[in-house]
């Protein structure tokens, strides 16, 4: 049996591989960057909504059954660069340092997943201008690593200031959906600096807050054992005051229906999530339609949210849309069953 | 900060986006050339004689800025009661040898009466834009806009034309009944988007050092908030994030911006606003923009680049005296503090004395005598009281432009087979019989 | 026709009783409105909703407030970009009549809440909707607000220019005046001099802001005609309306005594020309 393509290193397509090799099936496991853990590990995620269990608590087993598993062959710094159909199957071209020529595989699964939206687009929040003004994929790092100082004087901020919804639901920026992930993370990131520094004042700006289902705990447990406090209303702009010592955040509390600016030593965005740039490439290699919004679309999203609708190509995690990590390694175990079959004809 | 490569990459992502999802984003300049295909209407092109420079837009397109053989599309107010604005743009392309035709058959866009008490309609406004157009187009001399509410209103009434048929049909009725025909520009114009392209000409002409200058850039809103796809941005000015005009001459010339808090605030004219509800202007522009501009960014001259920001601006903060403020902050168009580094007189020129706000110290700080020239320009008023012929930028026309739009000869197109020379001839042949 | 056909993306479900009647909300202690201004604000909402730019500017609405975040005028009256498009998307007649009669004219029409809002609206341009509306149909409310504007309505219909530097006069517009900031001393200079000193010919008038050439204010009075934007000033103003048509008669005269003078002068220019139909 030819092994099945794994494409994509991050929690969809590592569970994916350690669910196929436990079914006995070959795998070949392919990821461009020089590391496991995908979007998590490249920004040193600090704790994960909704539990606050440490991301590596989760990234690590997930690796660590990946590397035990003999069947699993892996390749780091590796990409597709041509695919070939066969009868049965596919013949892939691989590119990297370790190996590289033509391939036999049985199956593929897609596990491409997102980027995070580069927040330099909405030009008045001043990110890339300002260095107060972070990104909370940054921001995952800076509490991961505790420096939780102000880029600018390396100062403990005072006051912080999550602005919720960063290239989400904005057609200015061409991305009209929900990253589904930006609330809850963001309460969390501000539950996390109330647990380690409650003297540090923390707003939340939102329009909606989205903890869907029982993640909703966060959101209400952030507020009665926390102290956050939420603004309903967005950030409109983003400028200097104080001769530059400070963020002005101008907005509208749309509770109180009034304008309000309100001076921050931090502001956190809330990037949304894209398509990323591995899952609009694999699109391409494999001619698979995309959405609107960009993203993978599965034949039948209801029934079968892990066939692509071409025979022997599996999707996987946030290759289709906005996803959690409990969603994506359940997709993963998902495509990774599909894959199995197919490949056993 | 980031590079002038990465500003790029994140405007072509964001212009990709844009065009591809939700509000669609079309370049109407595209629609255009088919509809001229069709015979719907006629494309003012830029020529060779219009020396064109191209710019970047925010996302990225580029924007053709003709540079000579320009029709100027005054603005009522600035004409009205800051005429130096007009006067120190004409001074400059006398100076910097770039031809123009200035003259009496131009209405204004309208546009300040529409958004002040919407006594007019969409109809009506398309129709005077399209027969200023077409003017221009008679003439042979492509159409400069001095005003940001005019340069505003303008793209929108092109992407009106271009986009609805029952509204282009209507106004090409209009515009035959009086023998014009429906012109549209290839690229609608701001004068600081002509400035921004004459930087390097400008600045090998400075003659004043205005190192010394600390500036805040008030930004237009009908510049770059109407139909912002079109507002020229540079990759090198601002991180690309802000428009480059008029902040780019600023820098060309050495002068330094400072940043504020209300950058983003409008400027308080409000249209209706500073005509009749006059307290709401002034508190406007005094609390949120010339106080933070004076306060936080310590700024010896307030720059902007349109007739109601120049207003308002300067002509609000005399009633703060009544409050016990000294607030004095000179505001002036870019073209003028840049007429001004050019050596431009102050008030023959420049025209200060019908700006509010004083200029005296500015002046001293760009090394100039503003007093000896006060004292030269009250001799010139002495002058012509005594009944001296009024100095002018370019021989004064004919009486009988008062009432024909006719062209003397010395503005008439050089080729006389040109399709555009021929649509003069109709035209006089129009107006008279 | 029932108004509720007129609505867009919409599926009639109201009966069109309850469609004549929508349910108004009364604020306590707001005056009801008289049968015929309940008459007028039903036609105004079924125009309004019936305007072919009303399904183009009303997209939708997540309230995030950005809209109101760049407002001037949200700073200084009871008035917010957000609330007026809550008031075109989901307003019913009374409440589109209420905001009629005084916040449509807060706006500043900056377009800072365009360039912001993430749905896509056009806001500035749905009260300009109101706004036209508000003129056409000659609202009381609105002749108060634009009263002041006779005098510039009138440069602007007749020469197409807003603004005259003979408006700035010792008691009106005084700081817009030179020498202002020179103080009061300085105030005697004479108008017509220092417009003489403005180096460029067509400036060189008091009574507009450059002058204007009959033929140009003749084209323009003939778009206004045929726009229907005199109509529209006739429900405002009949008799500015009427005062304009004179002006204007006596500048076609002129442009015809003119053009009998200038006749041989300009057959030798530029031969046989043809008539001008404006």
């Amino acid at each position: 049996m030819n092994p099945v393509l794994v494409l994509g290193g991050g929690p969809a397509g590592l569970s994916a591989a350690a669910e196929l090799a436990s079914l006995g099936a070959p795998v070949l496991l392919v990821e461009k960057e020089e590391y496991w853990g995908g979007n998590p590990r490249r920004w040193h995620y600090s704790l994960l909504a909704p539990d606050l269990l440490p991301a590596e608590e989760v990234l690590n087993p997930l690796v660590s059954r990946v590397e035990g598993a003999p069947l699993i062959e892996r390749h780091l710094r590796t990409t597709v660069s041509r695919v070939e159909p066969l009868s049965s199957g596919f013949r892939v071209e691989l590119k990297g340092p370790e190996t590289s020529g033509w391939r036999e595989v049985s199956s593929v699964v897609l596990a491409t997943g997102f980027d995070h939206f580069d927040s330099r687009r909405k030009y008045e929040y001043g990110y890339g201008r300002y260095p107060d003004v972070i990104d909370f994929k940054e921001f995952e790092g800076m509490i991961h690593d505790d420096r939780l100082t102000r880029p600018s004087d390396g100062a403990l901020p005072k006051r912080i200031a999550w602005l919720l919804c960063v290239g989400s639901r904005d057609v200015q920026v061409g991305n009209p959906w929900c990253c589904r992930m930006g609330c809850a993370v963001s309460i969390k990131q501000a539950v996390e600096v109330r647990q380690k520094h409650p003297e540090i004042d923390t707003y939340v700006y939102y329009m909606d807050i989205r903890t869907y289902g029982l993640w909703e705990d966060l959101y209400w447990k952030s507020m009665n054992e926390y102290g956050v406090k939420f603004i309903r209303g967005r950030i409109g702009q983003i400028t200097q005051a104080e001769g530059g010592k400070r963020l002005l955040a101008t907005g509208e509390d749309t509770i109180l229906s009034r304008p309000t600016e309100v001076p921050f030593d931090m502001i956190v965005l809330a990037s949304g999530m894209e398509p990323g740039t591995g899952t609009k490439e694999a699109a391409q290699l494999f001619g698979l339609p995309v959405g609107p919004e960009g993203f993978l679309t599965p034949k039948l999203s209801d029934l079968n949210p892990v066939e692509s609708g071409h025979p022997g190509i599996f999707l996987a995690g946030a290759a289709t849309g906005p996803k959690a990590i409990p969603d994506a390694v359940t997709e993963g175990m998902g495509a990774a069953l599909r894959a199995y079959k197919h490949a056993r004809g | 900060m980031l590079s002038a490569h990465q500003i790029r990459e994140i405007v072509a992502e964001r212009d990709a986006r844009r065009r591809g999802t939700g509000k669609k984003v079309v370049d109407v300049r595209e629609e255009m050339e088919r509809l001229e295909e069709k015979g719907e209407l006629i494309i003012h092109r830029i020529r060779p004689e219009n020396a064109p420079v191209n710019v970047e837009t925010l996302f990225g397109w580029t924007k053709r800025i003709p540079t000579s053989r320009l029709w100027h599309h005054k603005s009522c107010g600035q004409c009205g009661n800051i005429p130096g604005y007009p006067s120190a743009l004409l001074w400059m392309m006398n100076a910097l040898g770039k031809s123009y035709l200035n003259e009496p058959h131009q209405t204004s866009c309208t546009a300040w009466n529409y958004h002040g008490t919407a006594t007019s309609n969409p109809v009506a406004l398309a129709a005077v834009a399209a027969r200023n157009f077409h003017r221009a187009y008679e003439t042979d001399h492509f159409p400069l806009i001095h005003c940001g509410t005019s340069y505003g209103d303008y793209k929108e009434m092109r992407k009106l034309l271009v986009e609805n048929a029952e509204v282009r049909h209507k106004v090409r009725e209009i515009l035959r009944k009086m023998g014009r025909d429906l012109v549209l520009p290839e690229e609608i114009v701001h004068y600081s988007e002509w400035v921004h392209a004459m930087r390097p000409e400008i600045l090998a002409r400075r003659t004043h050092d205005v190192s010394g200058v600390v500036a805040t850039v008030h930004e237009p809103c009908h510049y770059y908030k109407m139909i912002p796809e079109d507002a020229v941005y540079d990759p090198e000015i601002l991180g690309g994030q802000r428009p480059a005009v008029p902040t780019g001459i600023l820098l060309a010339l050495g002068a330094r911006v400072a940043d504020y808090s209300t950058w983003y605030d409008c400027c308080g004219f409000g249209f209706r606003h500073i005509l009749s509800e006059r307290e709401f202007s002034r508190s406007f522009a005094n609390l949120r923009k010339i106080r933070p501009m004076i306060e936080e960014a310590h700024s010896d001259v307030a720059i902007t680049s349109d007739t109601g920001c120049v207003t308002t601006l300067d002509k609000s903060q005399w009633i703060a005296r009544a409050h016990g403020e000294a607030l004095a902050l000179p505001v002036l168009a870019d073209v003028q503090f840049a007429a001004l580094a050019m050596g431009a007189h102050p008030y023959k020129i420049v025209q200060v004395h019908w700006h509010a706000a004083p200029v005296d110290r500015l002046l001293e700080k760009m090394g100039i005598d503003g007093r000896a020239a006060k004292a030269e320009f009250v001799e010139y008023l002495a002058a012509l009281k005594r009944g001296a012929t009024p100095e002018t930028l370019y021989p004064p026309r004919d009486e009988i432009e008062k009432y024909f739009a006719v062209n003397k000869g010395q503005v008439l197109p050089e080729e006389p087979a040109s399709a555009a020379s021929g649509a003069l001839v109709a035209a006089v042949g129009r107006a008279l019989k | 026709m029932s108004v509720v056909a007129h609505l867009p993306h919409r599926t009639p479900t109201l009966t069109d009783t309850e469609a004549a009647h929508p349910p108004a909300l009364e604020l306590t202690g707001r005056r009801p409105l008289t049968a015929e201004e309940r008459r007028t604000a039903e036609t105004i909402f079924g125009e309004f909703r019936a305007d072919g730019r009303y399904r183009e500017y009303v997209l939708g609405c997540l309230n995030c407030g950005e809209c109101t975040t760049g407002c001037p005028a949200a700073r200084f009256y009871d008035f917010s970009p957000r609330e007026m498009l809550q008031i075109a998307a989901v307003g019913d007649a009374t409440t589109l009549w209420d905001a009629m009669q005084e916040k449509i004219w807060a706006c500043c029409q900056c377009y800072t809440c365009n360039m912001r809002c993430r749905f896509g609206n056009d806001i500035a341009g749905i009260i300009s909707v109101m706004r036209e509306l508000s003129v056409r149909h000659g609202l009381e409310s609105t002749r108060r607000v634009l009263a002041p504007f006779n005098r510039s309505l009138t440069l602007l219909m007749t020469v197409g220019t807003q603004v005259a530097s003979d408006m700035i006069q010792p008691d009106f517009f005084r700081d817009w005046g030179p020498f202002a900031a020179a103080g009061e001393k300085s105030w005697d200079a004479d108008p017509h001099l220092l417009r003489q000193a403005i180096p460029i010919d067509v400036l060189q008038t008091t009574t507009s802001s450059w002058e204007v050439s009959v033929q140009t204010s003749l084209e323009l009075f003939r778009i206004y005609e045929e726009a229907g934007v005199l109509d529209m000033l006739r429900g405002l103003d009949p008799d500015l309306t009427e005062m304009l048509i004179d002006i204007i008669e006596e500048r076609r005269e002129e442009f015809e005594e003119a053009r009998t003078r200038y006749h041989s002068q300009l057959a030798a220019m530029h031969g046989p020309v043809a008539t001008f139909s404006g």
